[in-house]
């Protein structure tokens, strides 16, 4: 038995709840006590359908810091709706019986961009419609990946939907009802921030860290899993859902939405808790400089993955430009994106030559 | 420190129960219209927020400890003037406080010396990241240091120095030469253990004002987290021997009833002594609970998180001992000194849990606004424990304890 096991059977006697008080850390450490074989795939193609949650840093920050700070319920702020765009991911999983199977991961912010994302920058509103996208993973309850859900349930408004149970009233009323969000502006004017005109009618699966059977994860298909985090995130959200894949002969990979635990913590949890751990890769927001600012702790962050080990990193959106420029330098196999992304109608202002970010229309594959 | 001689009226252990429930609700007013998410003003961004009531606490700090109310009175005659007294210095801490950050480091400093404590400056100096909000928080980071600094070493000084070395001087002499020398020692220390993080703060690192993180390869981290939460245990136990051991065993080394230059020395060191100690036994039980750390972790699993959490755990302790010796006359009081010196820490230990435990439970997500869980990169229970000192240390100091008996100097 090692520590972690031994603290969770402690943290189990409530002797721990005394301490902490932290229910969701407590149920964190109960379960997962023996390690967990969650199988294998043949290989993990992500295709980048929209990164590009806003494209204006200084506006979205302006909207931000008006409106009182990163502690603040986002459904409170008038979000200037022309920098709003949107992140979404089209995961295909090719198993060991070489079949293809295909999900959607988030659903994007700004319904004008994120219709012209499904329908003319990819065929992602068919692949809805006809069923190709069995269904969807909703990583985290944030506006920039959970506010375009309308433009997905008007092509599939009964699709099977993974999300964490950590959620608000207003997030459920956008989800199953239709919603119309109105922030006031510093004037009393009110803003409409976001809404939804086709409520979800198809099974909700509510994650929780306990897991479906109580093994810590929710079993998508052989060889991939989503774990819950539940973790304090800004603008009044908590819980993140994270992807994980065992891909043979190359280990585990990670996708995320924003991966608000932290890359490290995901791969330090797959270390303690998947059978045949290998770290593989990650693709993602990987929450590291988020506005393009910096900090000594995100020098940590490059040493970290080093000593991990990681053969394969692809990030983009909270990652930030200057962090994947930063880990490139410092020898960290950062995969390099194209410039397919110019061939969009908008484009992030903090887009930069060096390409280290897979943005819009790039792809990779593990 | 607040004045432990007893009062001259007998304590009642109604009103101070009473007057203890009335400062929570008060804090919570405070909070809910200065901090919280849905409040009026939302300072709570975080960073801005708390260095506002970080260099608010400073301001009492140094009308009370430093200056010794210079040039005001010490105290006033009776009994009547106490609410009086108490809003005219609580009024001048305010503005104090304003002059501090918006004259003295935004406008004066920050724009003619060193330009990562105005914002202006930040945004002026252009580059990656350099935009108003970033600047706001980044300038906040650094008078937070500050003020850390300053806390630590007036507070220190206060009680291992008292008059020390200016025992015959006038009060306006020892308040300005007490002044000069915390300041020296705080600017020593902020160089050393908190610029070298704020030079980091920017890309390209400000390497030329300033080193790497010097401690970032034996600590795990570049962040300053770890000297902050070092200085926070250390600053745990100058207000334990001040508050519960009556200034004990420091008081041992005085002559003639003042404080020498040993009695300073050993205040210091000792503290510092036994803030690392407890520094060292709050990271292993951490360790324990949450596995040991790793470079580049997050959350719970980040170096940097820990040495916070060090801090955020001594100011836990700091308030539970604020709260026993004003709201609860400092119970026990008829054991022998060491006795009742350790039950009181005893009692500020277990109150620090207390605390603990009510800030990260959901009744605080409730009155806080706070976002459930732990090690939130945007939330420290600091800015609540500062703020919840701040109106403490008023009343102690400036309404001298009222309504509760005043205590006699």
């Amino acid at each position: 038995m090692d520590r972690r096991t031994f603290l969770k059977s402690m943290a189990a006697t409530g002797v721990a709840a005394s301490v902490t008080g932290t229910g969701g850390l407590l149920t964190e450490r109960v379960q997962a006590a023996g390690k967990v074989d969650i199988g294998q795939v043949k290989s993990v193609k992500v295709d980048v359908l929209t990164e590009t949650s806003w494209f204006d840093n200084d506006i979205f920050k302006k909207n931000l810091m008006d409106y009182g700070g990163a502690m603040t319920n986002q459904y409170t702020i008038p979000w200037e709706w022309n920098n709003a765009g949107g992140y979404s991911a089209l995961i295909t999983v090719t198993g060991l019986d070489g079949k293809e199977r295909k999900f959607l991961m988030d659903t994007g912010w700004n319904n004008e961009w994120m219709d012209y994302i499904f329908t003319e920058k990819s065929n992602v509103a068919s692949m809805l419609k006809s069923g190709e996208i069995e269904f969807m993973v909703q990583t985290h309850w944030h506006l920039d990946h959970f506010w375009g859900i309308e433009s997905t349930l008007k092509h599939k408004p009964d699709i099977t939907i993974y999300a964490p149970k950590t959620h608000y009233p207003e997030d459920i009323a956008l989800l199953r009802e239709k919603a119309r969000h109105i922030a006031k502006d510093k004037e009393g004017k009110e803003v409409l921030i976001c809404k939804n005109d086709v409520p979800h009618t198809g099974k909700l699966v509510e994650c929780s860290p306990d897991g479906e059977k109580g093994e810590g994860i929710y079993r998508l298909m052989p060889g991939a899993a989503v774990r819950m985090f539940d973790v304090p995130i800004l603008l009044r959200v908590r819980g993140e859902n994270v992807l994980y894949f065992n891909v043979k002969d190359k280990g585990i990979v990670t996708v995320t939405g924003c991966c608000h635990p932290g890359v490290l913590s995901l791969f330090s949890y797959a270390r303690s808790n998947f059978e045949g751990y290998k770290p593989y890769g990650c693709y993602g927001g990987l929450h590291i400089t988020l506005f393009e600012n910096w900090e000594p702790k995100f020098d940590d962050i490059i040493k970290g993955v080093k000593s991990f080990q990681l053969q394969k990193v692809g990030c983009n959106h909270c990652t930030g430009w200057v962090w994947a420029e930063k880990a490139a330098e410092a020898g960290i196999p950062v995969v390099k994106g194209t410039n397919k992304y110019k061939e969009y109608k908008k484009h992030s202002t903090v887009a930069k030559a060096s390409n280290v970010f897979l943005t819009n229309g790039d792809s990779i594959t593990f | 420190m607040v004045e432990l001689s007893r009062p001259r009226q007998p304590f009642s252990y109604v009103v101070g129960p009473i007057n203890f429930a009335a400062v929570f609700f008060l804090v919570w007013a405070l909070w809910y219209v200065f901090m919280h998410p849905d409040g009026s003003m939302k300072l709570y961004t975080p960073m801005y927020g708390f260095s506002l009531v970080v260099m608010f606490l400073c301001a009492v700090v140094l009308l009370s400890k430093v200056w010794d109310f210079y040039p005001f009175a010490e105290s006033t005659p009776g009994d009547s003037a106490r609410i009086g007294r108490g809003i005219l210095l609580t009024g001048v801490a305010f503005a104090l406080m304003l002059i501090l950050v918006y004259v003295i480091f935004r406008e004066f400093i920050g724009r003619f010396g060193v330009a990562y404590f105005s914002p202006q400056s930040i945004v002026a100096s252009g580059g990656t990241g350099a935009e108003p909000y970033n600047a706001r928080e980044n300038a906040s980071t650094a008078l937070i240091y500050f003020a850390t600094a300053f806390l630590w070493w007036a507070l220190a000084w206060n009680l291992g120095f008292g008059r020390w070395p200016w025992i015959g001087a006038t009060r306006g002499v020892a308040a300005w030469s007490r002044t000069f020398a915390v300041l020296f020692f705080t600017i020593v220390t902020f160089v050393i253990l908190f610029h070298p993080h704020v030079c980091y703060l920017f890309y390209p690192p400000q390497n030329k004002a300033g080193v790497e993180p010097w401690w970032s390869n034996f600590a795990g981290t570049g962040s300053a987290y770890f000297s902050l939460g070092l200085v926070l245990c250390s600053l745990a136990w100058v207000i334990i021997s001040d508050l519960l051991w009556e200034g004990y065993p420091w008081k041992l080394l005085q002559r003639n009833g003042e404080s020498t230059f040993w009695t300073g020395a050993a205040t210091m060191v000792g503290t510092l002594i036994l803030g690392g100690i407890s520094f060292i036994v709050l990271l292993k039980i951490m360790n324990v609970y949450w596995m040991e750390p790793f470079e580049g972790g997050q959350y719970t699993d980040a170096p940097y998180f820990r040495y916070l959490h060090t801090g955020e755990i001594g100011g836990f302790v700091i308030l539970a001992a604020f709260m026993l010796a004003i709201y609860f006359n400092n119970i026990p009081n008829a054991l022998s000194l060491p006795l009742r010196a350790f039950v009181r820490t005893l009692i500020a230990v277990a109150g620090g849990l207390a605390i603990y435990w009510f800030y990260y439970s959901s009744a605080s997500t409730l009155i806080l606004g706070k976002v459930p869980g732990i090690a939130q990169p945007d939330d420290t229970p600091l800015v609540w424990t500062m703020l919840y000192l701040s109106v403490i240390m008023v009343q102690a100091e400036f309404f001298q304890n009222w309504p509760l008996p005043k205590p006699a100097r």
